[in-house]
């Protein structure tokens, strides 16, 4: 696992970006060999959302044959509902990139077959070859998309029930009546997620500081599902100062040092590319 | 130039919203069907995204201008009618094409007062029309016949009349089917709208009586032309009056004792449930202006020229009429039984209100009102204090004659009956003299206007011509709002307020040239 420190949200964010940009554009998908992307919603992403779009109006970016999964949505949410994770996604980021809207998979929480419609979303992520890489957020308690303290490592997509924590967290999106907030959501797993290529994680904020330390300082517990990622080939997580506070100095040091090394390592595997041709996946240093 | 599919995007612009603010968004619009989408539902359940993006780089996106009083323009006046059915529609068509570049996408025809015999046919006429590039004529506004003759601006005295029997007066002049409840050309067909007003004084013997006739089938009753006292108009509100005409124009000054038309603005919760029937015994201001003015009258000229908006006689009294003749104590007069500590008698009220920011339950909703914003018709510290006392209500008109046209130069040109008048900039005036001949402001320099004598945002001002005007006249479904399913009538400003862009029906229907 990787661990990239930077001064602030925004920086966070421009990092993340700059990194799938170059991830996809190195990908050179095509629309029979599409870049597959797991995408998150909430607060964190946002300043990554901003970034890609920027790349996007710049021309440094197409999302024409790019082919997204969410991670999760309400149960019971209308789909134009001001909170629904739909209009999130439009809103922040559908809206202002070139992506086909066919190519853009969201769970459907208003399905009345749930468990179907989680069966049938899994079987499509596998129809198109899995995930090459998900962007994730985090919670105050760790979670990782819906997937809740005390989640099976190995769960797969499925009916969550929202922890109290995160019920309380999300009524200020609904007026502060807890009674208004969906008690129930649909999300991909942990191994969903653990399935990908590559998973990227952006943690900003004192209060996910906490999450943090416990996910990559401890181990591996199903009471923080983030900590699962210790055990994914490619993991990448992009913190801010503030969400390193609970961090031992010797963790963010060492995490500090590796991205120097990879930084050499990249640049050694481009030249070796652009001579042999051969397309080498780099992936992460320890 | 077309969108493959249909569907356009309109990116990098500021979209002015129903609150008046101005949010950096999108818009979708359906080019083919000329509506504005539901980007999300568009693209989640149509699974479609614009093929064409247009950018418009930071200007703003508003829904286009609605004026709902405009006499004429281009040299067509809606009021004159030649006996040439054809000719007539032609007028229209000229205004409904040009308008457009003034930023103005819908307006309400208004008819000044008429030889009666003439309605029928005008309105007949004047059934909602457009052209795939043009604005849209939504109706018909019909300026008198049935004003104060104290208040009647421009308006030809001789056709003034009564409306002894309410209602059915109302249909004898106007044409009964151009009255009816559900006129044919109101049902809708391909989601058009059809709208129809009336500018009356509530004061005129009958007209009263047929306010909420008139409102309940859907017509707008509007105040105008009037010397009605508070109470008077207070009550034709209650029966359904929306709009006021012309603010400020062609109604008594605001007096602190009886503000009359004007106070509406202000109509106080205390009072505006509380009052009681019109007496007309205590109350016929028309005999007493009558008797006061009757002097200045005589000598005067018969007005033919001039802004009908303006007063063209001394302006009445402005002490409140009643509270002079009937010298009863001041209590019984102003209002009845509204200050009861003055009158020794128990009155149960209710608690007083202890949230603040908060009105308490209003009797009824204030008017809108209009307000022609050149500069002149109102003077800018008038025209902050209406906005001041009630933004909600605001709606901008020009009230333009037909010489409104804005590639008309400056200088003297030639008018009618061997008259010429001078154009200097919105100013218009009989040649030789400084009377002014009336409005020739445009709906896009009103907004500008606006936004300067108020120091509201320019957002707030756009509100002003184009949401309160659909609200007022009930399609606000459609028209001057960026709602999904709304008419893709648009016109692209810059920040100063200047129109480069008009869109009608989701197509670009006018440019400024570069």
């Amino acid at each position: 696992m990787r661990l990239i420190i930077r001064d602030d949200p925004a920086a966070v964010g421009d990092y993340i970006a700059s990194y799938i940009c170059k991830r996809i554009n190195g990908f050179k998908p095509t629309q029979e060999k599409p870049f597959v992307l797991g995408l998150p919603t909430g607060s964190s992403p946002i300043p990554t959302y901003k970034r890609l779009i920027k790349f996007v109006k710049e021309g440094e970016l197409s999302f024409k044959n790019v082919v997204t999964f969410n991670m999760d949505e309400y149960v019971g949410l209308p789909q134009d509902h001001p909170e629904s994770y739909h209009t999130f996604m439009f809103r922040e980021f559908f809206s202002h990139v070139d992506i086909p809207p066919s190519q853009v998979n969201i769970l459907n929480g208003n399905a009345e077959d749930l468990v179907g419609e989680c069966k049938a979303y899994e079987a499509k992520i596998k129809s198109y070859g899995g995930i090459e890489l998900f962007l994730g957020g985090i919670g105050e308690d760790g979670h990782i998309a819906f997937n809740e303290p005390g989640s099976s490592l190995s769960s797969r997509t499925r009916i969550k029930t929202l922890a109290y924590d995160t019920i309380l967290a999300n009524a200020r999106f609904f007026n502060n009546d807890i009674s208004a907030v969906p008690r129930m959501a649909l999300t991909v797993g942990v191994a969903t997620v653990l399935d990908s290529r590559e998973v990227v994680t952006v943690v900003t904020g004192l209060r996910k500081a906490l999450a943090l330390s416990k996910a990559i300082e401890e181990g591996v517990n199903h009471l923080w599902t983030l900590s699962a990622l210790q055990l994914h080939p490619w993991a990448l997580i992009v913190a801010d100062e503030d969400a390193t506070a609970e961090l031992h100095v010797k963790t963010v040091k060492y995490f500090k040092s590796i991205e120097r090394v990879q930084e050499e390592v990249e640049r050694s595997q481009e030249l070796l590319k652009a001579k042999e041709g051969t397309p080498q996946q780099v992936g992460s240093m320890e | 130039m077309t969108s493959p599919n249909g569907l356009v995007c309109f990116t990098n612009c500021l979209l002015p919203q129903e609150d008046g603010s101005l949010v950096e968004k999108d818009l979708w619009i359906d080019e083919s069907r000329g509506v504005i989408l539901d980007a999300q539902r568009t693209f989640f359940l149509r699974k479609e995204r614009p093929a064409r993006i247009v950018d418009l780089g930071g200007n703003i996106l508003s829904p286009g201008f609605i004026d709902v009083q405009i006499n004429g323009g281009y040299g067509f006046d809606f009021s004159v009618y030649d006996g040439d059915d054809d000719a007539y529609r032609a007028g229209m068509k000229t205004v409904a094409e040009r308008i457009i570049e003034t930023g103005v996408t819908s307006l309400v025809p208004t008819i000044i007062t008429q030889e009666s015999a003439l309605y029928p046919k005008l309105l007949q006429l004047l059934r909602p029309f457009s052209t795939p590039a043009s604005a849209t004529l939504l109706g018909w506004h019909a300026e008198g016949p049935f004003l104060d003759f104290n208040k009647r601006g421009a308006h030809a005295h001789p056709f003034l009349l009564k409306a002894e029997n309410g209602v059915k007066t109302f249909e004898e002049v106007y044409g009964a089917e151009n009255l009816a409840e559900a006129e044919d050309w109101l049902m809708s067909e391909d989601h058009s709208v059809g709208v129809r007003m009336i500018t009356a004084a509530p004061e005129i013997e009958g007209v009263m009586k047929g306010i909420s006739t008139l409102s309940k089938r859907g017509i707008v009753f509007s105040i105008g032309h009037s010397v009605a006292t508070s109470q008077i108009a207070t009550s034709a509100v209650v029966k359904g009056a929306r709009l006021i005409t012309h603010l400020f124009n062609a109604m008594p000054q605001l007096h602190h004792r009886d503000p009359s038309i004007i106070g509406l603005l202000g109509a106080s919760p205390h009072l505006a449930s509380q009052f009681t029937p019109v007496m007309s015994h205590s109350l016929n201001p028309r005999q007493e202006i009558e008797a006061t003015t009757a002097a200045d009258m005589a000598a005067e000229q018969p007005a033919t020229v001039g802004s009908e908006a303006f007063d063209n006689i001394v302006t009445p009294p402005q002490t409140p009429l009643f509270a002079e003749n009937h010298s009863g104590s001041p209590a019984s007069n102003s209002g009845g039984n509204t200050t009861p500590v003055s009158q020794g008698r128990p009155v149960t009220w209710s608690e007083l209100n202890l949230k603040k920011g908060h009105t308490v339950h209003m009797g009824f909703e204030r008017p809108f009102y209009g307000m022609i914003v050149d500069g002149i018709h109102s003077h800018p510290n008038s025209v902050r204090l209406a906005y001041s006392a009630y933004p909600e209500g605001c709606i901008l008109i020009t009230d333009a004659m037909k010489i409104l046209d804005p590639n008309l130069r400056d200088g003297v040109h030639e008018w009618r009956d061997g008259k010429r008048f001078v154009k200097e900039g919105d100013k218009l005036y009989l040649e030789g003299t400084t009377t002014l001949a009336g409005s020739v402001v445009t709906m896009d320099t009103c907004v500008r206007n606006f936004s300067r004598f108020t120091g509201c945002s320019l957002g707030e001002a756009i509100k002003c011509a184009t949401y309160n005007p659909a609200k007022c006249l009930g399609i606000e479904k459609s028209k001057g709002t960026l709602r999904p399913g709304a008419h893709a009538d648009l016109v692209v400003l810059d920040r100063h307020g200047i129109v480069l862009n008009t869109w009608v029906r989701g197509k670009e229907a006018w440019a400024r040239s570069k």
